[in-house]
């Protein structure tokens, strides 16, 4: 394996310093370097959204959930993602011709020039570091760990965070969100390739495809319906997953960017086509994968599973590749993080270009080194670190949706209520507040909370502008 | 004038359908309580038809893309 594992790296490696060479331009504006010049094509597009989109969280997480929970965990995201894609196509159209009447350096700063106040962006981007982060750390934690295990005596799992985290810094701060459109792509591919490498050797293993949920029934045919084993899939958590995955677009800076980034309206909506077919695509070998390890791997460990499953069991060639694969599609999703938290900190910035500059890039290697710190003491809930990041920035919905509807400048009650709401999700992560009244989640609450403080909002100030006018 | 009523039209319904899967996707339709039949190819109640909810929402976004506010028909009509 280690002779193939020279092979793919090597080749990665290169056809990332490529993408890195290709973007390089000495006398590039900051617009080029920090949006890609706005010009990014559908097939790219789509890749690079992809690639940001099914992370470790996809390759690591999905399997496990699926072994776990079972067969509710295609609800919990391949139909959350599905209409994730559908919303793009009205949000999407109403952010940029927003973005194209005040401009667009990220998402806080839009909000900024949307509500005529600065704490509206400053709240974004506090949302976003607050949420992006841990989930940024997770995922390098989760490989570290893994390969740590998969690759025992060659380095640290501290020593392979650091070594993501460099690789990161260095082609971002060379080549600019267009290096990392350019290698997401390459990401993108290889991470579409392998699991389904891996999910059809595991479909092979067992017989087929019926064998498989076959097997799976004669060890545990809960898994095979909702709620699921552990009673996980419940409809109140499997519809609020649904609302804080349909608005990752909305709220999370990384995918926003991509949305305001695309050449073309048309090129927008061909990327949203290509993000739900790959969707599809990349979860359903997730759950052979999954319903594999129900079988083989009952009750092993999270670690002995993937490290099996997704290697020991495979070809020499697969495994190796599976390896990169996972290096990939974590430094995919997290360099899209990261830059793009660099982003937001460049649209709430003022002063001449230059400075600005200097303290994105600036922002992008601190907030690369507290992932890092934070990387060495975070827990392997892959999948529910991930809903937790979703969870508490779509607490921030309100404001982006409100701000790219309007035309006037809305209430400054809509960012004060959201982040309100965001902060409490987050203490009742940490047990200050409990985290569920009488059955309900604190996030259902939050929720409607949101939803009918954004009406009245709205309906206040639609009454006061008829009064005026 | 027609010609946008039916656009605008016919983007409305590729929402309805979409907000109507979704709802259904949380009935017993889709998500019945401890139930794995009947199997389409080996593959569990849930599973198959959330695939194929999963497909026909992917389905009305081709669609929806075509009738969408902003696209050719839409600008068009306008």
């Amino acid at each position: 394996m280690i002779t193939w594992f020279i092979i793919f790296a090597v080749i990665y490696v290169g056809l990332l310093v490529f993408a890195s060479v290709k973007s390089y331009s000495r006398n590039r504006t900051a617009d080029e370097f920090m949006l890609a010049n706005k010009s990014i094509t559908s097939i790219l597009g789509f890749l690079t959204y992809s690639a940001a989109l099914f992370s470790a969280f996809t390759f690591m997480g999905m399997p496990d959930f699926f072994r776990n929970h079972g067969v509710g965990a295609w609800i919990f995201l391949a139909v959350s993602d599905a209409v994730m894609v559908f919303l793009i196509l009205w949000f999407g159209y109403n952010l940029r011709s927003q973005a194209k009447r005040y401009g667009f350096k990220g998402i806080a700063g839009l909000m900024m020039s949307c509500f005529k106040n600065k704490w509206a962006g400053y709240a974004l981007f506090a949302s976003a570091f607050i949420f992006l982060v841990p989930y940024v750390a997770i995922q390098i934690r989760g490989i570290s760990i893994f390969l740590d295990a998969t690759l025992p005596g060659s380095l640290p799992s501290w020593g392979w965070s650091t070594i993501i985290v460099v690789f990161m810094l260095i082609y971002s701060e060379i080549g600019g969100l267009k290096a990392i459109v350019y290698s997401d792509a390459i990401q993108g591919l290889i991470l579409l390739t392998v699991i389904w490498l891996i999910g059809t050797t595991c479909i092979g293993y067992e017989g087929g495809v019926a064998s498989l949920f076959n097997g799976v029934e004669a060890v545990n045919s809960k898994l095979l319906s909702t709620p699921g084993p552990n009673g996980l899939f419940d409809r109140q958590f499997l519809i609020t997953s649904l609302i804080a995955v349909i608005l990752i677009p909305v709220t999370q800076p990384h995918f926003t960017i991509r949305i305001a980034v695309m050449k073309s309206l048309r090129s927008m909506h061909r990327m949203a086509i290509g993000v739900g077919v790959f969707a599809l695509l990349i979860i359903l070998p997730t759950a052979f994968i999954g319903m594999y390890g129900a079988i083989n791997y009952t009750n092993a460990a999270t670690a002995d599973f993937l490290s099996n499953a997704l290697l020991f069991d495979q070809a020499d060639s697969i495994a190796a590749l599976a390896i990169i694969g996972l290096f990939a599609a974590v430094l995919s999703t997290t360099n899209a993080q990261i830059f793009a938290l660099g982003s937001e900190l460049r649209s709430i910035l003022k002063g001449k270009e230059k400075k600005v500059m200097f303290w994105a890039r600036l922002g992008i290697f601190i907030f690369a080194i507290i992932t890092l710190v934070f990387s060495t003491f975070m827990s392997d809930q892959l999948v529910l670190l991930a809903r937790m990041s979703f969870t508490g920035t779509s607490m921030m919905a309100p404001v982006v949706i409100v701000g790219v509807l309007s035309k006037e400048a809305p209430g400054k009650e809509l960012f004060i209520v959201s982040f309100t709401a965001l902060i409490l999700f987050l203490i009742s992560l940490f047990n200050v507040i409990p985290g569920e009244y009488n059955g309900f989640l604190i996030e259902s609450i939050l929720y409607i909370v949101l939803a009918i403080t954004t009406g009245l909002s709205l309906l206040i100030r639609k009454t006061k502008l008829q009064q005026s006018t | 004038m027609y010609m946008k009523r039916k656009v605008k039209r016919s983007w409305h319904a590729a929402v309805a359908a979409v907000v109507i899967l979704t709802i259904l996707t949380f009935t017993p339709a889709i998500i019945p309580y401890g139930q794995y039949r009947p199997e389409l190819l080996g593959i569990p109640y849930t599973l198959w038809t959330g695939i194929l909810v999963g497909m026909a929402i992917v389905g009305l976004t081709i669609y929806g893309s075509t009738v969408c506010p902003g696209s050719k028909k839409w600008e068009e009509s306008r």
